[in-house]
């Protein structure tokens, strides 16, 4: 059985319904609804002001939703703090940079354990995360600041990693990096796939994030216009003229991707 | 021109010495804005109003004014997270600008009580003590031994606190909430919590450099215009939420107006300070230690 038919069949591991949310006066999500199955990459793509790291913003606490529901795993996350979601196995690696440029690398990471008490535990992680993320190790002792963006990404992807989250949220990985270290950095996700997380990305590079990806769904003005396997959604020749510069060949759809009408 | 070096290795002494207190001073003020993105404007008032703390405690309770920091420091910590937590934290939005406003209406307020309780006259912490009234001989000029006094408590106090930022856990909260406060929030640090700690800590570094203050000079209520204007001064010049940059500006600050002050006239010292200030931000904008990127949010 292929990966995406895998994850299809697990349940949700996040669901989100009707969720309104906004900055200031307006509302930028209005009534998003959204499922990522466990063990699935989710790629939401969709052009600029969709919504698409609203959505992230949300589910990791750092903006509140006005209305709908937001659960992960059966527990709903509405109200609840960044710490508190961070509890529940959820981390985020915001779009802009995360790291902290003035500490050493081998410090960043080991900041991604802030809540953790228990220094073995984190040295064990620390070793886990070295392993999966070279970089980490080879360049503990060097700022974060002095890496280049490939490596400040690893770096922070090794972050996220050390409370062993169950759900890691990716805002927009590819930004300001070159086609090659786009590759590696895509593989690095389905890396996080495989080591047994669930992975919700939301990405501008539209066709990259997809291929990398199991499922795939297209927001605009505040919606989900569509969500499927990642091959549907890249293949629909709607979305494709839309968001992809032009329909996708050669992917296999198993069933068709659900369009969802603007209300 | 014939210069008296004996004059001037005297006032670059007493330049570092004073530049150690505005040092503790400006350390709040950098502090708050490195991890808050707030411009204290009230933090020239705080001093102030530590200063006449420690002068009640003197004139009341006979302590001396170097231990009555044993109860105003922790007071001005209280009154620190209090202001935080009633005034800055309810700044959602253009948190800078707002403020300055804020904070200083936060300054008239304190001035306001202050002149109701202690009057405009101008007083000085430790008229009695003799650290105040001896002096010691550096070159050729007379020093204080409050000054040196000042400057130890000052180095004593900014290295607790450099070993607070860099060798604790809260430290690396602070620092990390410095440099990048959505990430800190998105790591579980509770960004609130570390801006009022931090606001209270800079409140309470006020209290002490407010007593050195007090005990080197004159002061009243109002003294704290031309001590806010310093301070900002000096943050600037040292990077705006550089620690180290407002230490080692205090110090160019002090010594640049003491050397001017003894070469030409006291009226030309904060001039040639200004006019130097200038020029190092011409040359560097975000002064000597500060971040020549814009922050990140």
């Amino acid at each position: 059985m292929g990966t995406e038919a895998r994850a299809a069949q697990q349940p949700a591991l996040l669901s989100l319904r009707g969720l309104y949310a906004g900055y200031g006066g307006g509302d930028i999500l209005r009534g998003v609804d959204l499922e990522v199955p466990e063990g699935s990459v989710t790629c939401v793509v969709g052009p600029n002001g969709a919504g698409k790291s609203t959505v992230l913003r949300v589910v990791s606490g750092l903006l509140r939703a006005r209305a709908g529901s937001a659960t992960f795993a059966g527990t709903s996350l509405l109200g609840r703090s960044p710490r508190r979601i961070l509890d529940m196995g959820i981390v985020q690696v915001p779009q802009d940079g995360s790291l902290f440029p003035n500490m050493t690398v081998v410090d960043n990471v080991r900041m991604g354990a802030y809540t953790v008490r228990d220094r073995g535990l984190i040295e064990r992680r620390m070793g886990e995360v070295q392993d999966l993320f070279p970089v980490v190790r080879e360049r503990a002792q060097e700022k974060a600041g002095a890496l280049s963006g490939g490596q400040q990404k690893m770096v922070e992807f090794a972050r996220s990693l050390m409370l062993n989250p169950r759900l890691v949220l990716l805002d927009e990985p590819s930004m300001g990096l070159d086609p090659k270290t786009l590759r590696t950095i895509l593989d690095q996700v389905d890396l996080m796939r495989r080591t047994g997380k669930t992975v919700l990305m939301v990405e501008q590079n539209a066709r990259s994030g997809l291929r990398a990806s199991t499922h795939g769904v297209v927001m605009e003005s505040g919606r989900v216009r569509l969500t499927g396997s990642a091959a549907e959604v890249l293949d629909n020749p709607q979305i494709g003229e839309l968001y992809l510069g032009g329909a996708m060949t050669g992917s296999k759809p198993s069933e068709p991707a659900t369009m969802t009408a603007p209300e | 021109m014939l210069l008296n070096w004996d004059l001037i290795s005297g006032a670059v002494v007493l330049g570092i010495f004073t530049g150690g207190i505005y040092a503790l001073m400006a350390s709040g003020l950098t502090l708050t804005f490195g991890v808050m993105d707030v411009i204290n404007v009230a933090q020239g008032a705080l001093v102030i109003l530590g200063a006449y703390l420690s002068y009640a405690v003197e004139q009341h309770l006979h302590i001396d004014i170097f231990l009555s920091l044993l109860i105003t420091m922790p007071a001005m910590f209280l009154i620190g997270m209090l202001l935080e937590v009633a005034f800055i934290r309810p700044l959602k939005h253009e948190r800078t600008v707002f403020s300055i406003l804020v904070t200083f209406a936060i300054a008239l307020v304190i001035e306001g009580i202050l002149g109701k309780i202690f009057t405009t006259n101008f007083v000085q912490l430790g008229a009695n003590a003799w650290y105040v009234n001896q002096s010691f001989k550096i070159g050729g000029t007379y020093v204080g031994y409050i000054y040196l006094f000042g400057f130890v408590l000052a180095a004593v106090l900014l290295a607790g606190l450099y070993l607070l930022l860099y060798r604790t856990r809260f430290g690396f909260a602070l620092r990390a909430t410095v440099e990048n406060r959505t990430a800190a929030q998105l790591i579980g640090i509770d960004v609130e919590r570390v801006s009022a700690i931090t606001f209270g800590i800079g409140v309470s570094l006020a209290a002490a450099g407010g007593m050195a203050f007090g005990a080197t000079q004159t002061f009243d209520p109002g003294s704290h215009y031309d001590l806010i204007s310093r301070l900002l001064a000096i943050i600037i010049l040292g990077g705006m939420g550089s620690l180290a940059g407002a230490m080692i500006a205090s110090i160019f600050m002090l010594v640049v107006f003491n050397v001017t002050s003894v070469v030409y006239s006291p009226t030309w010292g904060t001039v040639v300070f200004f006019v130097l200030l200038s020029v190092v931000l011409l040359v560097r904008p975000q002064g000597f230690l500060g971040r020549a990127e814009a922050r990140r949010q």
